[in-house]
């Protein structure tokens, strides 16, 4: 090689460097939070992926942590308050608190721009991103619950599988021969695993509410007759050895864990556990959770959902991010489906191939659809101040109620008291 | 300018020839420059700094912050003693947490003091194997507290776990319906779970401290008490105990401090639950810290904790001259 060549190509060089520098300074950052196990990391990477395929001009820049640490983290930085450090795009839950402190940016102006048809998410569902009829969020799947139920203890049994006619007395009916309570009085198999926590849906269910109104709240609704019976109902479960107690499932590792055991037939639960079901080979399927006689669907419209920090330095690279996760059926949404992690936020992704065509079990997907038509909002309170009600008046309260501990009425009835002093003295 | 004594420090102080040596370095005197003090600042500057930034700045920080209201995004809000009056006037939480810390304060410290006596003690008697032993009662203070906390679940879990599965075994087998205690499931037995779980998990800690204190104590006490025929219960009561003493205070002090501070042991077993029948004080300032975002009331709490931690301390401290015996043979 001549010296002439090498020199050409050295100068070569350094022109594409210095080009490459060029074009690298002009694509934006955007950095992106969530939480998530390291098996859910895989799939937001290949999110993450497709968007800068689709986008060579935005780079997306991940900011991950285990879920016990994330929220924490943020605070942080956002107590730090550098808007370069601050991630652009956020996964949250709930949204009005943050919301309220001014760190999330108002989404309303965005999706007028967008021309986005907000009917395609499910009934309720974006009130929960939503604060004094602003949007602030996009939740990137709803929440909602059905009835998984443990085929082969089904047929063991020789009961009918579920279906849209079960009625409480039908559930109560199944429940009795589907636990187990040997002669020593040990209990070797339940009925229903449900975490306490969920008691709102049979709240719900039973037209029944925690509060007079989960975003601005005046009263506490809890002792009315149709979340007293409603809660008895489940407390009744309970009391006889039909659902685990509370306490009992979560020492037991919670009800993933005891419905792939087989120490219960049947768990309330939302889509986030197929995944592990379907690991773990088991022969089950789903189906829509019953109601009482007169009684209405019930599924929480809620979701944890993206966001946009108010600090973003380039709010445009972030909307266009934002708006292919969120809003774009063939985005993000369409991905995280098809990882079977999740029921999409969006109707036309939950009705299309990339949910209902998905293979394996659950077979009657269907189930997620009807409960997701006719979910309601508002099971967690749509303001600040309801994490710190839940967990230190309604929540430890009903405890005593899932421990078999308290009577179901003046429990209710003592937690209205707190409750309604509680907003009394709020603002 | 100050004096060089360095040509004389560095002399060799076994030289023969003393007279040549200076008066002063024979004495002691110039080896110290002051001006060396400079140095010794820059030195001590860097864990200085450390103990600033991450000690002293945020226990003022935490101070100012409980007259605060903060929930770590808006900036805080002066609110005067409101979190403190909030506090001890009109928080039924707080008061619970209270009572359930004291349960714990009054609970592990003697159950772990009389067992790792208990247990320094039979293991002084010179058996074999005795680092067997050490290594296996100490093994739980280096476990890991969450893994020791899910084997106490299953092991406590009243339907699969081990310790019920006793009676529901003895129910079989006689026909008698004994229903076990839930222990992590009831409020009643919540509170001594989590003692069980911690004693176990450092009662090991309290016995190597203890062993280490048996060995100071003078053979020659029992050897007289023998001849004076005193019996091995006398011996224990009126030479172990008070030789041992100040080991015993300076546990006592340390696991006082340890009760009032407990949070992982509820953490990890309990959540707090149920109903808030195990929830500690510390474990209530993380809940409102991060789970309310009232960072003003969990530093309130905080220092309400420090002044019952100093008071309980220092009562400790004086009363200590009441009981514990520092003489040493000799």
């Amino acid at each position: 090689m001549s010296r002439k060549t090498i020199s050409l190509i050295v100068m070569l060089a350094l022109v594409f460097l210095t080009l490459g520098n060029v074009i690298a300074q002009e694509t934006t950052v955007v950095t992106w939070a969530f939480w998530g196990s390291p098996e859910e990391l895989a799939t937001h990477q290949s999110v993450a992926d497709a968007f800068m395929e689709e986008n060579p001009e935005i780079e997306i820049e991940i900011w991950h942590q285990p879920w016990s640490d994330y929220f924490t983290g943020l605070q942080t930085l956002w107590a730090a308050g550098d808007g370069e450090a601050i991630p652009d795009v956020m996964f949250l839950s709930p949204i009005s608190n943050y919301a309220a402190d001014g760190v999330l940016e108002p989404l309303d102006s965005y999706i007028e721009d967008s021309g986005f048809d907000r009917e395609d998410f499910w009934p309720g569902l974006l009130d929960f991103a939503m604060l004094d009829g602003e949007v602030y969020g996009f939740p990137r799947d709803i929440g909602l619950e059905v009835l998984y139920y443990n085929k082969d203890i089904f047929d063991e049994v020789g009961l009918d599988y579920p279906d849209e006619t079960w009625t409480w007395d039908t559930l109560l009916d199944a429940a009795e021969q589907l636990s187990v309570v040997e002669a020593s009085g040990r209990v070797s198999r339940y009925a229903l695993g449900m975490e306490g926590g969920k008691y709102q849906l049979w709240v719900g269910q039973n037209h029944g509410s925690a509060l007079d109104d989960m975003a601005s709240p005046t009263s506490c609704t809890l002792n009315s007759p149709e979340a007293v019976e409603a809660v008895e109902f489940f407390a009744g479960m309970m009391d006889n050895d039909l659902a685990m107690r509370n306490a009992a499932l979560s020492q037991a590792g919670g009800d993933a864990a005891v419905f792939t055991s087989g120490q219960v037939a049947m768990i309330i639960q939302n889509a986030s556990r197929i995944p592990t079901f379907n690991a773990a080979d088991m022969n089950y399927d789903v189906a829509v959770v019953p109601i009482p006689e007169g009684g209405q669907r019930s599924a929480s419209a809620a979701g944890a959902a993206w966001t946009m920090s108010s600090f973003s330095d380039d709010k445009d690279a972030a909307w266009t991010f934002l708006s292919w996760l969120a809003l774009n059926p063939e985005g993000g949404q369409r991905l995280y489906t098809e990882s079977g992690e999740i029921l999409p936020a969006l109707r036309s992704t939950a009705n299309s191939d990339a949910f209902l065509g998905q293979e394996g079990s659950p077979e009657n997907r269907m189930a997620f659809i009807i409960e997701g038509d006719n979910a309601k909002v508002g099971r967690a309170g749509l303001f600040p101040q309801w994490n710190e009600i839940n967990g230190t008046l309604i929540g430890p309260q009903l405890q005593l109620i899932w421990a078999g501990e308290a009577g179901v009425q003046e429990t209710l009835d003592s937690i209205c008291a707190d409750v309604d002093e509680f907003l009394a003295g709020m603002d | 300018m100050a004096t060089q004594p360095t040509e004389l420090a560095n002399k060799p102080k076994s030289t023969s020839n003393w007279r040549d040596s200076d008066w002063k370095y024979r004495l002691g005197i110039g080896n110290w420059n002051p001006n060396q003090q400079s140095e010794a600042y820059i030195f001590l500057l860097l864990s200085l700094l450390g103990f600033v930034i991450f000690v002293v700045f945020p226990i003022v920080y935490s101070f100012w912050l409980s007259f605060q209201e903060w929930n770590l995004l808006s900036p805080p809000e002066f609110t005067g003693i409101s979190n403190y009056t909030q506090l001890l006037t009109n928080d039924d939480t707080f008061r619970r947490v209270l009572k359930n810390t004291l349960f714990y304060a009054a609970t592990i410290p003697p159950i772990q003091l009389a067992l790792g006596l208990l247990m320094a003690v039979a293991l002084n008697t010179g058996i074999k194997g005795l680092g067997i032993y050490r290594v296996i009662y100490f093994m739980p203070v280096v476990t890991n507290i969450i893994a020791a906390a899910m084997i106490f679940q299953f092991l406590l879990d009243k339907n699969a776990g081990l310790i019920p599965s006793w009676v529901w075994q003895f129910n079989e087998a006689t026909g008698i319906r004994v229903i076990p205690p839930d222990f992590l499931g009831s409020t009643f037995w919540a509170k001594p779970s989590v003692v069980l779980l911690t004693v176990w998990k450092n009662v090991g800690f309290t016995m190597v401290i203890y062993l280490a204190g048996l060995q100071g104590v003078p053979e020659v006490l029992y050897d007289a008490a023998k001849v004076d025929g005193a019996s091995n219960w006398q011996r224990f009561r009126h030479i172990t105990i008070p030789m041992v003493s100040s080991t015993t205070f300076f546990l006592l002090v340390i696991q006082m401090i340890g009760a009032f501070q407990l949070f992982a042991e509820p953490f990890v077993m309990t959540r707090g639950g149920p109903a808030q029948a195990s929830l500690s004080i510390v474990y209530y300032i993380y809940q409102n810290a991060f789970e309310f975002q009232k960072m003003g009331k969990a530093s309130a709490i905080a220092w309400v904790l420090f002044a019952i931690i100093f008071a309980i301390t220092f009562i400790q401290i004086r009363l200590q001259k009441r009981w514990v015996h520092y003489e040493v043979e000799g």
